[in-house]
């Protein structure tokens, strides 16, 4: 998976775009089973585009996680919710 | 709020609920809340908000399901209700869903030949974050909820009231929204080849 894209044997243009796309979305969205995730390696073999798609979505998703980071809970959110219940 | 058939909760077990089941996603509901209304203030309130209703309508919560994505939905439907019309922000982007945009021409990899891996791992400072808020709200959501809170397409649907091929739809057309985004950085940034 972690190849670096410069198999010759890979081919330039995806076949199959559609059935690429929507198996790389799943996967990529934690959606896929075991059976499509070893559908997508096969897949990234061979075809260049579907492999280039996939690392960079990877990525921007990884990004995303750790600098989209959590913004820090104002101090007395917790507080007011009881006091707000307490109250209901 | 719920479907399910109501069960009554004792003042005892409603108060364990809500402090075992509810309480542990305030992290979460913050985050979430703050990404939409991009104020501090608004936030709180929106989660405050949110967890006086999901104790108002605790017995029509199910023990034993998800209890988060009970919440977000909640926390979605009261930005849509009561924050959204305050806010300055607009209320509806005007734009088509596509339910059979796989089988359309809308399926390409564009963005993987002028926006490279190298680039966005570069991307050191704010502009990931920039790039998400700066989507339309809707298309925002669903990358929050997807790739920040990891919830399914299922869970997803049922927060969002709509159905799953359509936040897959909203998820691709967010993805490549993002990517032009993210693109126009690149170039600002001198990254382009
Ligand atoms: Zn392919």
């Amino acid at each position: 998976m972690e190849k670096e894209p410069t198999n010759g044997e890979k081919k330039l243009t995806c076949g199959d775009k559609a059935a690429c796309m929507q198996l790389l979305e799943m996967i990529l969205d934690g959606q896929a089973d075991d059976d499509q995730c070893a559908q997508l390696e096969s897949k990234l073999e061979k075809c260049l585009p579907c492999f280039e798609y996939y690392h960079l979505e990877k990525t921007i998703r990884e990004v995303m996680k750790s600098k989209c980071t959590n913004k820090e809970v104002p101090k007395d959110l917790l507080s007011n919710i009881r006091e707000i219940i307490a109250k209901a | 709020m719920s479907d399910n058939p109501r069960q009554e909760y004792s003042e005892q077990e409603a108060a364990q609920v809500f402090d075992e089941e509810f309480m542990p996603h305030i992290d979460a509901m913050y985050n979430f809340a703050y990404r939409l209304t991009f104020d501090e203030d608004e936030a709180k309130d929106l989660v405050q908000e949110t967890y006086l209703k999901a104790f108002r309508f605790i017995n029509s919560f199910q023990q034993g399901t998800n209890a988060k994505a009970w919440l977000f939905r909640i926390l979605k439907n009261s930005f849509i209700n009561d924050f959204r019309k305050k806010s300055k922000q607009p209320a509806k982007v005007d734009y088509q869903e596509v339910e059979t945009y796989y089988n359309s021409d809308d399926v390409d990899f564009k963005g993987t030949s002028d926006l490279r891996v190298d680039t966005v791992k570069d991307m050191l400072g704010d502009e990931i974050s920039n790039a998400l808020n700066s989507l339309a709200v809707d298309f925002r959501t669903v990358i929050i909820l997807c790739d920040l809170e990891g919830f399914t397409y299922e869970e997803m649907a049922k927060i969002l009231d709509i159905p799953i091929g359509t936040v897959r739809s909203r998820l691709h057309r967010a993805r490549n929204l993002l990517k032009d985004k993210l693109r126009s950085y690149a170039q600002s940034m001198g990254y382009d080849n």
